[in-house]
């Protein structure tokens, strides 16, 4: 396995192995390094991009994809529900966090943590990392993110999505025990990668007293051995957040 | 079941094709997507239903919940068949085919939708953008009731469909079907490519391979009675505000 901190897309095959008790070779690349556009990746992933799992001579990427095949090739507790309206429904939510929850996370993110953790590096290095990577549209999200230069009306979008999303996730778990369906599924390990730290992330819009759901949710996820032997591989004070979930009750007081 | 669907084109055709692919008994009920009809349905407000990702696109309820979003109906179907013939059997095959559907959503469709509501406008009066639950699918909406075009994401769109005739060009080398056996892979990339040989015609020149594989894709049986559900004489000339394009640029 390919891949930087167990946050976003890298940790949902790493969490999606464990749970299926796969062991794997990790080879952790450091995002905020540009690891992810050397040669010796693109050697693995062309398109530059984490994570990416080698399985047999077998390269795959695309971390939702990658969750599914996980799931269909190893033994271990099944991460798709049995029922096939349930299944739709798992792979509704992880679509919807995908590509219309998770950017607007990242755009926030990447603006307030990727950017100011790289800005400090030589310029002309960095001119030179962008130049290396492969995809457009990351060339087009690191210039973003290392110039600062996200506009104030797309940072809004992005925080009006993320109170939408936090509103619909709330709902959701109000409605069943996990996230798409009665048992935990890959919608749920999907979900925690994206919403791990909401509690710090988003503290006036999620917290014990307005999002008791999600923090049930959080909380049943992080009691899981699996979740904690993952979230040990991090390195960065970034996934050490996810503590923050030790604490039994967070009240809307802590977001002051 | 009852599938709520609308011209044979984008997400509808997808729906249909796999629902008479697979032989599942459902009604099928025609609505105008064009004309916003999916926001008066019963399941309107469901969050899985007003947030789809996919913009515009048919409906299946079962037990009163509405389900979207092609591509995974169309494994529903294909679940519900219990036959699994639009899927590979191989996992690593299954694979390749999310993925490949995964980055038409991202990347084709939106281009797709764009330029075809550029060139077809859809049309929707004030009591129906009001009902629309997605404040960014209604920005799209009023966008393109308006008529508002921005000329740089037409362009980029049209790299975008000329890139993904490329990609099914080089795909298809050696292969009658994308991913070797057919699959649902060969009906999001026709639902998404079809009516984009009339708008972007030059990115279809030169492609004997696609323009085959195009053909092969209608003579399928399951594929004729999805065409043939049409309204419309032109069914590939119907959009609808579909999947946004890519926020981060």
């Amino acid at each position: 396995m390919y891949h930087w901190e167990p946050n976003a897309n890298s940790g949902k095959p790493m969490l999606a192995l464990l749970e299926k008790g796969v062991s794997f070779d990790s080879h952790y690349l450091d995002l905020l390094n540009f690891d992810q556009h050397k040669p010796e990746y693109l050697a693995v992933n062309p398109q530059g991009t984490i994570p990416a799992m080698r399985h047999g001579n077998r390269v795959l990427t695309e971390s939702t994809a990658i969750m599914e095949y996980v799931d269909e090739v190893f033994s271990g507790p099944p991460l798709m529900p049995e029922n096939p309206r349930d299944r739709w429904r798992v792979r509704w939510w992880m679509k919807f966090m995908d590509q219309w929850l998770a950017p607007s996370f990242s755009m926030i993110g990447w603006n307030v943590f990727v950017g100011p953790a790289v800005r400090s590096k030589d310029p002309d290095e960095l001119k030179a990392a962008i130049e290396r990577i492969p995809l457009p549209e990351r060339r087009t999200a690191w210039r973003k993110a290392i110039y600062g230069l996200f506009g104030e009306e797309e940072m809004n979008e992005s925080r009006r999505r993320v109170a939408v999303g936090i509103r619909m996730l709330e709902a959701a778990l109000g409605e069943r025990e996990w996230l798409a369906s009665d048992r935990y599924s890959l919608a749920d390990v999907n979900g925690f990668n994206l919403g791990y730290a909401l509690p710090l992330s988003q503290p006036t819009l999620s917290n014990d007293e307005l999002t008791p759901n999600i923090l049930r949710w959080l909380r049943a996820i992080y009691a899981r051995p699996t979740t904690k032997a993952c979230w040990a591989m991090g390195r960065t004070a970034m996934v050490k957040r996810v503590a923050i979930l030790e604490q039994s009750y967070i009240g809307q007081e802590h977001a002051t | 079941m009852t599938v709520y669907h609308g011209e044979p084109n984008g997400p509808s055709f997808t729906v249909l094709a796999a629902l008479f692919e697979t032989g599942i008994d459902a009604a099928v009920v025609h609505i105008d997507l064009a004309k916003g009809g999916r926001h008066s349905l019963a399941c309107a407000q469901q969050p899985e239903v007003a947030m789809s990702v996919e913009g515009e696109g048919p409906v299946v309820v079962v037990d009163g919940e509405g389900m979207t979003d092609s591509v995974f109906i169309a494994c529903y179907f294909d679940d519900l068949g219990k036959s699994n013939s639009l899927r590979p059997s191989d996992p690593f095959a299954r694979w390749e085919m999310m993925t490949w559907c995964r980055q038409l959503i991202e990347r084709t469709a939106p281009a797709a939708a764009y330029l075809g509501i550029s060139a077809h406008a859809p049309s929707g009066d004030a009591a129906m953008l009001a009902r629309i639950g997605s404040v960014d699918l209604r920005a799209r909406w009023q966008d393109a009731v308006a008529g508002a075009h921005a000329e740089d994401r037409l362009a980029d769109s049209r790299t975008k469909i000329a890139q993904a005739v490329d990609k099914m060009e080089a795909r298809l080398n050696g292969r009658e079907w994308l991913m070797g056996e057919f699959s649902i892979a060969d009906l999001e990339s026709y639902a998404w490519l079809a009516g984009m040989v009339e708008l972007v015609p030059s990115a279809f020149a030169q492609r004997p391979r696609t323009a085959d594989w195009m053909q092969r894709v209608r003579l399928r049986p399951a594929v004729a009675k999805a065409l043939a559900q049409a309204r419309q004489p032109a069914p590939a000339a119907c959009w609808a505000p579909g999947p946004e394009i890519n926020r981060w640029g």
